[in-house]
Formats: structure tokens, sequence, C-alpha cells
């Protein structure tokens, strides 16, 4: 703990990532005091070690790609305050009648979609469905098995045959889904 | 010159023969075993003293936030000033009640977060302004909370779906369903197909997980509710007003020109007497009159010590306290635990050999009686530790020994995984349950943070060590009982008395990364999942 008063947020800058994101100012002194507690070397940005450092995300299955998420490419390795409250932003609850810039329905489904998109062409190939689901499911189920259901997914969502899930393809096998609900985190006050 | 040397000399004698007699009756105190109040009506005074600077802060936060609030015109403005307001009400009525509750020596561990329905309406009062006895607030006496569960005014999220832990049949909606449910019915009837959305649910779970996870935040202090007017735990509050300023001043010459310097007096003497009791009685040959008097010089020893750093305990239930022989288990903090059990009974100790300060504590006591002292490689040896502990605990004249099975100091908001060494020696355990109080001063040692001398030097300048210990009646192993299981019972009984929340994670966290296994379990429960073609 101590004193990290020369870390502390400035007034403008409280303000512009309000404007940005929508938390509120008292969300976003907790959350830069929680990014601040997992910025061990105290340097202002996140690696990704600080990341998988906390446990629960770790044994995540998509702990890997999830961290990924962070780290846009073309931005180093290193994650600032305002990135990561960019991301965090996803994931705030849908308010109806508010301005809801970056965690809109279909915000989130694109970042769902990231999670697949491995090579960030835009597609789901059958291979890179592949690798997902080695991740979610280790070495409990055979290739042959997991290939099938890979390609059973992508006959079911694929529309216009080209053997990938284009986003518009993803958002219409979802469209059944509750995504407000499965992406979003009840934040408090 | 002269004048100025006989000003000198005369007030300095002046101060120094009521110190020297105050020094001599604390340790005269400690060595009969009884105590006067003194620090007891301390502690009521600083109780009351934080009350006041912290509605002091509230009220100043608050004109903060009008001024702000009246400027900007962004959106959730309305609800977000409501809901803070609330939750600052809420929050100060839950810790005024609580505080009056813990000057009133009831039962620690009823730190209602806001969001309890049950108490909110009957913690819902105005300050009362110290002393008064708090209302039956918590009608439900038996009902402790998890107050190492952040209450929800230092929550940024409610977590409700899934939260991973390293034992996937645990995995939880937030503490639901931690009995087992019958798995293998389950499964059957809740097999599903891969869908795309499937990935939804552990991207929820590791986000959640990056806001807010129940690990990492225990290997840091606690944090606190409001300021309790020392430096080291004000990350939130620079200049409030003059009047705070002015108390942290006074308090902060009482602590260190007054307190430090008694402290370190009597921890020397108390370090003193031990060593020299402690050789004294390695010389007379073993019997019971030695252990008697050993007895005697090991409680003394602690009492002082206790009173080097300003403890006050409160033992609960001693007609369980352990007194012949078997194991004595707790959950650990700091060294200082050691301090807190053992002013009222006699411990053999068991403990990786340290050099320095606690070097010199551990080969004085090792003299006069048998403690487990080994080395770190020997550690790796549990066969020979293992073996000495059942030694130990088979010959019925050894003094109980006492083992913290969580390896390792954690913040005291929770109890972590209980090594299976400890509960496989057989016998009787004794459970008991350390809660402290971190208005008055953190007793956890961040040892990856402070050197032992740091810490000592943090515990010395506090105000105060406050602690509840509670005796828990013996258990025994079941027919059949694994010892992990039988760690595990031991533990959430454990956390259940002290208000701490149990979790099924490594203490070892604090220095290793998460274990491969981890992760290959939750990718096998997952797959147990998936309907297969």
């Amino acid at each position: 703990m101590g004193n990290r008063s020369s870390l502390l947020l400035r007034e403008e800058e409280i303000a512009q990532i309000q404007e940005e994101t929508g938390f509120t100012p008292n969300q976003i002194e907790r959350l830069y005091s929680r990014f601040t507690s997992l910025d061990r070397g105290d340097c202002g940005t996140l690696s990704r070690e600080d990341f998988l450092r906390i446990p629960e995300l770790a044994i995540n299955p998509l702990g890997d790609r999830i961290v990924h998420a962070f780290f846009e490419e073309g931005c180093g390795d290193r994650v600032n305050f305002l990135q990561f409250m960019q991301v965090l932003a996803h994931f705030r609850p849908i308010k109806k009648g508010r301005d809801n810039k970056l965690n809109s329905r279909e915000q989130k489904l694109k970042f769902a979609f990231k999670m697949y998109d491995l090579d960030n062409d835009e597609k789901i190939s059958r291979d890179e469905l592949l690798a997902i689901l080695h991740m979610m499911v280790g070495a409990n189920i055979s290739e042959e098995q997991l290939t099938s259901i890979a390609e059973r997914t992508i006959l079911e969502a694929d529309q216009n045959g080209d053997q990938m899930i284009s986003f518009e393809e993803f958002c219409k096998a979802l469209e059944r889904t509750d995504v407000e609900q499965k992406m979003s985190i009840r934040f408090l006050n | 010159m002269a004048l100025l040397w006989t000003v000198v000399s005369v007030s300095f004698s002046i101060i120094i023969t009521p110190f020297l007699m105050f020094l001599l009756a604390i340790i005269f105190l400690a060595s009969i075993g009884k105590s006067l109040g003194v620090r007891r009506l301390y502690v009521k005074i600083l109780l009351k003293i934080f009350e006041y600077g912290r509605q002091h802060i509230e009220i100043a936060k608050k004109d903060q936030r009008r001024e702000m609030v009246t400027g900007s015109s962004c959106e959730g403005d309305g609800d977000a000033d409501a809901d803070a307001t609330e939750d600052e009400r809420a929050a100060a009525a839950a810790s005024t009640a609580a505080a009056v509750e813990r000057a009133a020596g009831a039962e620690a561990g009823a730190d209602a977060g806001a969001g309890d329905a049950a108490h909110a309406p009957a913690t819902r009062r105005p300050s009362p302004g110290g002393g008064a006895k708090a209302p039956a607030c918590n009608g439900s006496a038996g009902a402790l909370l998890p107050n190492g569960a952040l209450p929800n005014s230092l929550s940024v999220i409610s977590r409700e779906d899934l939260i991973l832990s390293p034992v996937p049949s645990l995995n939880s909606a937030n503490g639901a369903a931690k009995e087992g449910l019958p798995r293998s019915r389950s499964f059957e009837t809740l097999k599903r197909e891969f869908e795309l959305a499937d990935c939804l649910e552990f991207v929820k779970a590791g986000v959640e997980a990056i806001i807010e996870d129940e690990v990492t935040l225990r290997f840091e202090a606690e944090e606190l509710k409001s300021w309790n007017l020392l430096t080291r735990t004000n990350s939130w509050y620079e200049f409030i007003s003059w009047r705070l300023t002015v108390i942290w001043v006074l308090g902060f010459l009482v602590r260190y020109c007054f307190l430090l310097p008694l402290r370190v007096l009597i921890c020397f003497i108390g370090v003193a007497w031990a060593v020299l009791s402690m050789a004294v009685l390695g010389f007379l040959p073993p019997s019971s009159l030695k252990r008697w008097l050993h007895k005697r010089a090991f409680i003394i020893t602690f009492r002082i010590l206790a009173r080097c750093l300003s403890m006050v305990l409160t033992y609960h239930d001693t007609q369980y306290r352990p007194d012949k022989g078997g194991v004595c288990v707790a959950n650990h903090t700091s060294p200082i635990d050691i301090i807190t059990v053992s002013t009222e009974s006699c411990f053999s100790l068991i403990g990786q050999r340290h050099g320095g300060f606690l070097g010199v504590l551990q080969r004085a006591l090792a003299r006069a009686s048998p403690h487990i002292w080994f080395e770190r490689s020997e550690v790796k040896d549990r066969e020979a530790v293992a073996k000495r502990l059942r030694q130990h605990v088979s010959d019925p004249k050894n003094p109980p020994i006492l083992i913290f099975p969580e390896g390792t100091c954690i913040n005291n908001t929770s109890v972590m995984q209980f090594k299976k060494g400890s509960f496989e020696v057989g016998g009787v355990i004794y459970p008991v349950a350390i809660k402290y109080d971190p208005k008055f001063g953190d007793a956890f040692w961040n040892s990856s943070r402070f050197s032992m001398m740091q810490y000592l030097y943090m515990m010395m300048t506090s105000w105060a060590i406050v602690c509840d210990v509670w005796y828990l009646p013996p258990m025994y192993q079941k027919e059949g009982e694994t010892a992990i299981d039988f760690a595990n019972r031991v533990k959430s009984c454990i956390a259940r008395q002290g208000g701490l929340v149990d979790l099924m994670w490594d203490g070892q966290l604090k220095r290793m990364k998460a274990k491969k296994e981890w992760k290959e379990a939750q990718q096998e429960e997952y797959s147990k999942r998936l309907k297969l073609e």
C-alpha cells in the first residue's frame, strides 16, 4: 500500500475517461486502484504477465485470448489505463435511453467475435474455431470429434458458402442469445 | 551554561522516574498475569477519535463531490450522486454500528455490507457520538457475515455467474451450492452441443477476475473503510482539513515520541527475560518441576511481548483451550500470532529456522523445551518432519504443538488452503480462529515487501493490536475421511467462527504461479458438459 500520490488520477483524466467510457468517477477511481495494484513495477502500464498473475484468469481456458484482447496490435505489449478502461467499458450493462458508445449489443458481439478470430481478418475459419475448441477442452476430446464439431458449427452459421463465419453471420447465429446479460458485468455505484 | 544543564537534568529526572515506574508496573503486571484495563480504555478512546475523524472526512468529501457534480453534466450524475450518498450513509451507519459494537466488546464480524437488506434498516441510524450501546442490529447473532468478502461499499462489481476455482466441482455462482450437487446425474441431463455462445461464459468470468478476484487481494494489507490516522493507510485522503491534520500530528507525536521508546524497551526486556530464563531452565534435568517452571516462564515472556505491542486480546470459549498435548491449528497472519495465543497457555512451536531477531528467540526457546525448528532444505523432506511431529504428539507430557497449516502469512480476511501434513499425524486437533481488527494497526506481515525489522517498526508505531481469539471444540478425523477432507473441514470451521472467507486457493500463490493442472481441470470440467456426436 503506501502513498501512491505520484500516480493519482487528475480530474481532467477522470473526465476524459468518463466521457469516453461512461463509467462514473467513483468507478473510475476504484478501477484505477485495481490497475495500480496489478502494476507491480509501478510503471503506469500493464504487461501480459501482470494480467496472468491473477490466478482465476490464469486457470481460465480462454485466459490468453482475454488478455490478448487488451493488447491491440501496433500498440506494443503494454496497456495503459485508458486502453484498460476502454476494454472494460464493453462490459458495462446496456442502459436504455443512454448513449452506449462502447457497450452496445453490437460492440459486445464484436468483442466475442474477436475471441475467435485469431488472425484478425474479420472471419472465423475452421482452423481458428478448432484452435479455440482446443483451448476450451484441452486433451479431453479427440481430434476427430473436435473437427466434426467445428465443421458442424460452421455449416450451421455459414450463409454465403465461403466456409468461414463473418461478423454478420456470427451476429445472426447469436441472435437468440441473451448477449446483454452474458456479456455484461454488474458494476456497483 | 550551568543553569541550562541543571534545567535539563532536573526535567530529565522528573520525567524519568515516573517513566521507569510505569515500565516496572507493566512488567510486574505481565508477570502475575493481571491487567489494569489501561489498554482497553486506550482503545475505546481511539475509537471515538476515529469516529470523529471519519465523520469529518465524509462531510468534507461530500462537499467536494457536490462542487464537482454541479460543475459537470455527464450521464449518470443524477443516480451516481444518489447512489454515492446512499452508500456513504449506509457505510457510515454500518461502520458506526460495528465500531460501537467492538467497543462494547461484542463479537466481531458483523461488518454488514451495505447490500445486506436485513441489516440495513436496523443500522441506518445517525451516529451516536460514541459511547452508546448499539441497538441489537444483528438480531441473528449467530449469522456472522464473512467480513473478508469486500463489503459492498468497497466492491466494484457484484459477481453472480461463473467463478472459477482450482477444484472445478466448486466453481460456483457466488458461494451458492458449495455442497456437492449429485454431479453424475446433472451431467447427463445438462449436456449440450457446442455453440458459439459457449465462450461468453468464460470471457465474462475472465474479465470479472481482472476487475476483482478472490486471491490477489489476500496478499495485500486489508483495505479500511475509513482512515485510521496513520500515514501508511492514507492512499485516498490527501489534505482534507485542518482539524484532521492537528489530530494526526498529535497522534504522530504520541506514537513516535512516547509509545515507541516505551515499546522498544519492553520488547528488549521481554527478549532478555526469554533468553535468560530459558538458558537457566535448560540446565535443569527433565522433571515435572522443570515443566511447571518452563510453562510459567514461557507465558510471562509472551505476556511481556504482548504488552510491547499494546495488544488487546479477547479470548472466547476458553473452556476449549488446549492444555494437554495434541495439535493446535490456527490461521496465520504474522509471527505475532504466536504471541496472541501464547499469553494464556504454553505451546511447542514448529516452523522454519530464521536468522536475525526471530532466530535469537527461536534458539532461546529451544533450550528449555522441545520445539521443532527445521531448515528450508528439510521442508522438502516431509517424512522427517512428520516423524518428529508424531514423536512429539505421542508423548503426553509434551505441551500442545502450534501449527499454521496455511504455510504462509495471509492478510486475515480469508483462510486459504490448509496443508494436509499436520492432519495426518493422528490425534486430536484443537482449532483456533484469530481475527485482528485492522483499524488499530494492520498485523499482516507482507514478507515480500517488508523485512522483519521494518515490520516490527511498523507494529510498534501503530496504535495498538486488537484481536479476537476463539477456541473451538476439539476435532477428530472421522472414519474413512481423508486428511485433505479433514483439513478442509477444520478450515471451514475456523473460517466460519472468525468471519473469514473460506478459500480453496493455495496460499503459496503469493510466490508461485497458478498450476497447469488447475487449468487442465477446468478444461476437463467443460468437456464433460459437451455432448459429442
